[in-house]
């Protein structure tokens, strides 16, 4: 049901493709799919929104995790949600009405839309660059080595028997820091 | 108004430590060893009177001076000893001058251990070092002077935070301090290294146990952040990617790329640029740390220590940064290194790609840290970035980050061949895919676990592995007992098997990590007394309201019985405190640990009239693998940079059979 962490092995494999690059960003993207069976708990669905809120008390935290005694934000804006889910509204229904009240500030991560589309992208737009970086100098380094050994296997020596390689390989591993 | 020693040595340290720049700076460019001498001297002194200043303080503290205003703001007459002292950084001024003690302590170490050696270095590692040092003496003398004295003498003081008043927050930032101001030293050998133009892996090999050093406290430091806020902030978590969080994460993940990039630096004399990136990057984000802890120009957690001091540290930042990327661009024609690799499938390209996310973790934090400020540059409109945002682009890096490292340490240097990593690796990899089926197949629908354990599991039969093997061969070789051969494995390869363990520790917070995420329980209940609930395997029952004073504090305490299987097996009196000085509640959670597992309730309020309590309780799976994860992790650390007598001998030996696998 979650596609995210299989684009993150394909990723590990195959760093330098452009496509993997927007199939990642639009999974990271992607609403979280246990929100679907989350529906059928009205709990955790009251969760999920506490948690897509910030409490405006200071803390730092979300609505969920603030847990300030009689805390002047939290507490009413716990009431708000259950107010907004009892008229039967959709979660992103719900967050909409909270940003049109109180402004993006009371959303806990940013939006997916204009200029904050940004901060989601650009993190995994830096990786799969730096992605893209490291592999084109790792092809420049390991042309660099075959330009200078065309096509010999390196490391093995001629004078000695497969068995004897194999076994000063294993002890030069067993050396190695 | 009496003048205060401490001050008075402040200022002499100003002094001295402007002359130790200047001094070793001309010695250095001029060639006078005498010069560089007076101003190592003077370094040296710096230290002294620092310390004095930094004794005078809590001198102050424990006197209840509380003319002083610092004492009067940050302690009470009836805050305890302990937290008295530690009160020396529980305020602005207290915490620049811990900052510049460490520092110059550090650099008084650097100048007697290199008193007769890396002499040519020497000038400019001291400079480096006090460059920092006059900059946060400046602070102290000109800004926010610690020893400053109030006109009148209040009859007590307003008293620490209260949140500050917990063991954790005691040794959590002088931990810290130590890994940040670490930092400093690998990075004065490198701009030396830079300026000097002895850019061979010298000052790598000098800094090794400082870089590591630096990386053990960071760890340390992050970590006990973290058991502070799960056992004080009573939320049932222990990281909300708070600012202040994020700040400390930074710089350790850069350090902790540079330890595994030098080693292809050591081993093949590459990456030598990028080394010297990681570590200028590593300092300028431990300046930028403080930055963010000391200017409140990101609220937080820890914005109770908001002041004007911004533009300084951002002048400082530009400042450290235009220097050190000059002279690392300067010098780039000579750090050209003759890099080359044979195959993608090599353990360097896989430390290539472990520094890749690690950097790209970094910037992921670094990025949502800074946006909220960005945001409202651009557009004017206020925006949070939050958990939700850290966790979902951070999840993924670190998973890849898991996974590399099962990989690294065992993939061949150079080139792996098909047949070394089956062997390496089959075991391993179906370990780790029968442990992912076992938990899809119990029904686990959190998808990001699964794939967290397996791989949890992936790497820890890796190194579990390495460490068989090891055995077995020194059993079949020199005929030893296996807890003799296993012993003598680690300690005579300290770096390597020093480095599994820590992986091993690793693990273990990502373990953690895994299940306090996917796993949590929690409950939040209103009680009357006589009454329970459930939660988990755990049925608990509110027995009663108790309440208690002391002339600091006053509590009251929620005593609930916990009963699992029918069977009563704890008491856990979760209180609500109210800190008198301050006027300030506090919350002093209870916790039942099994088997890694936490029972955790949170006394939430108490309404007299109906004398019904709100109890908050979490079950946090494996949340215990955090702290035991943390003494893993350390001890892998220790071992690793455990001196070693017999590393001429292996050297050589190593040469040797190197020798020999070139002679046909």
């Amino acid at each position: 049901m979650n596609p995210r962490y299989c684009g993150m092995f394909t990723y590990s494999r195959a760093l330098p493709h452009h496509w993997l690059l927007a199939a990642l960003a639009l999974v990271a993207l992607a609403d979280h799919p246990s929100w679907a069976r989350a529906e059928a708990r009205a709990e955790v669905g009251f969760q999920e929104i506490e948690e897509s809120l910030t409490c405006q008390c200071g803390c730092g935290l979300t609505v969920h995790s603030c847990n300030h005694v009689d805390c002047g934000s939290a507490i009413p804006l716990r009431k708000e949600i259950r107010e907004q889910m009892a008229l039967g509204k959709t979660k992103e229904q719900i967050l909409a009405y909270f940003e049109q009240k109180y402004g993006e500030k009371i959303l806990s991560s940013p939006t997916t839309r204009g200029f904050n589309l940004l901060a989601w992208l650009t993190p995994f737009f830096a990786v799969l660059f730096g992605g893209v970086l490291v592999g084109w100098t790792l092809r420049k380094w390991s042309k660099r080595k075959t330009t200078v050994q065309p096509s010999t296997e390196p490391g093995r020596s001629r004078a000695m028997s497969a068995e004897d390689d194999q076994r000063l390989r294993q002890e030069l591993e067993r050396l190695e820091l | 108004m009496p003048t205060d020693s401490g001050a008075v040595a402040l200022v002499i340290a100003w002094v001295l430590s402007v002359y130790a720049l200047v001094a070793s700076i001309w010695g250095g460019l001029r060639k006078q060893e005498d010069l560089v001498r007076s101003a190592e001297n003077a370094a040296l002194a710096v230290w002294a009177f620092t310390l004095v200043a930094t004794i005078d303080l809590i001198r102050a503290l424990v006197s209840r001076d509380f003319n002083l205003e610092y004492v009067a703001q940050y302690s009470s007459s009836t805050l305890p000893l302990y937290y008295t002292v530690a009160a020396l950084w529980g305020g602005q001024a207290g915490s620049l001058l811990f900052w510049l003690a460490i520092l110059t302590s550090m650099a008084a170490v650097v100048v007697l251990q290199n008193r007769s050696q890396n002499r040519h270095l020497m000038p400019f590692v001291t400079a480096t070092l006090m460059a920092v040092a006059v900059f946060f003496a400046s602070l102290l003398v000109f800004v926010t002077p610690p020893f400053q004295r109030l006109t009148f003498t209040p009859g007590d003081g307003r008293d620490l935070n209260p949140l500050l008043q917990n063991y954790w927050m005691t040794i959590h930032p002088p931990s810290l301090y130590l890994g940040y101001v670490g930092c400093s030293v690998p990075f004065a050998f490198a701009m030396a290294a830079l300026v000097t133009g002895r850019l061979d892996d010298l000052w790598i090999r000098t800094t090794r146990r400082w870089a590591l050093f630096a990386w053990f406290f960071l760890s340390l430091g992050n970590l006990f952040g973290a058991l502070w806020a799960y056992r004080v902030l009573g939320w049932g978590g222990y990281w909300a990617w708070d600012p202040v969080e994020n700040a400390a994460f930074m710089p350790w993940l850069t350090a902790t790329a540079y330890l595994h990039s030098v080693m292809i630096q050591e081993k093949k004399n590459m990456l030598k640029v990028w080394n010297m990136a990681l570590v200028i990057l590593t300092f300028l984000l431990t300046i930028f740390g403080t930055f963010l802890t000391r200017s409140g120009v990101i609220s937080s957690v820890h914005s109770f220590t908001q002041s004007g001091l911004g533009p300084f540290f951002i002048a400082f930042l530009v400042f450290a940064a235009a220097v050190s990327i000059s002279l690392l661009i300067w010098r780039l024609p000579s750090l050209r290194s003759d890099n080359e690799i044979d195959s993608m499938l090599s353990r360097e390209a896989a430390f290539l790609v472990n520094n890749l996310v690690l950097v790209g973790m970094a910037f992921a934090v670094f990025w949502g840290t800074v946006f909220p400020v960005l945001s409202e540059a651009v557009r004017g409109v206020k925006i949070t970035v939050g958990p939700p945002f850290f966790n979902r682009v951070n999840t993924p890096l670190g998973l890849l980050l898991l996974f590399l490292m099962g990989v690294g340490p065992l993939i061949a240097w150079r080139r792996a061949s098909w047949s070394s990593l089956r062997r390496n690796f089959l075991w391993p990899a179906l370990f780790g895919v029968l442990v992912g089926s076992l938990f899809l197949f119990a029904g686990t629908g959190n998808y990001y676990a699964v794939v967290s354990f397996s791989l949890c599991a992936f790497v820890l039969a890796t190194i579990l592995q390495e460490f068989w093997r090891g055995t077995r061969a020194r059993q079949a070789m020199l005929g030893e007992t296996w807890p003799v051969a296993l012993a003598r494995l680690t300690t005579k390869n300290r770096r390597r098997y020093g480095g599994y363990v820590v992986h091993l520790g690793i693990v273990m917070i990502f373990l953690a990590i895994t299940g306090t995420s996917a796993f949590r329980v929690e409950q939040q209940v209103p009680v009357k007394v006589g009454e329970s609930f459930e939660i988990g395997p755990y049925r608990l029952v509110f027995e009663k309201i108790e309440t208690w004073e002391t002339p600091h504090s006053a509590h009251m305490a929620a005593q609930l019985s916990v009963f699992e299987g029918g069977r009563r097996v704890d008491t856990l009196k979760p209180e609500k405190r109210f800190y008198k000085k301050p006027e300030q509640p506090a919350t002093e959670v209870a916790i039942r640990s099994r088997l890694g597992t936490d029972l955790y309730v949170v006394f939430g309020s108490f309404d007299a009239t109906s004398q019904t309590a709100t109890i908050l309780a979490y079950i946090n799976p494996l949340v215990g693998f955090l702290e035991w994860g943390g003494v893993v992790l350390a001890i892998g650390t220790i071992l690793a940079a455990w001196p070693q007598r017999a590393v001429r001998g292996a050297v050589a030996w190593e040469g040797e059979s190197r020798v020999r696998v070139e002679a046909p």
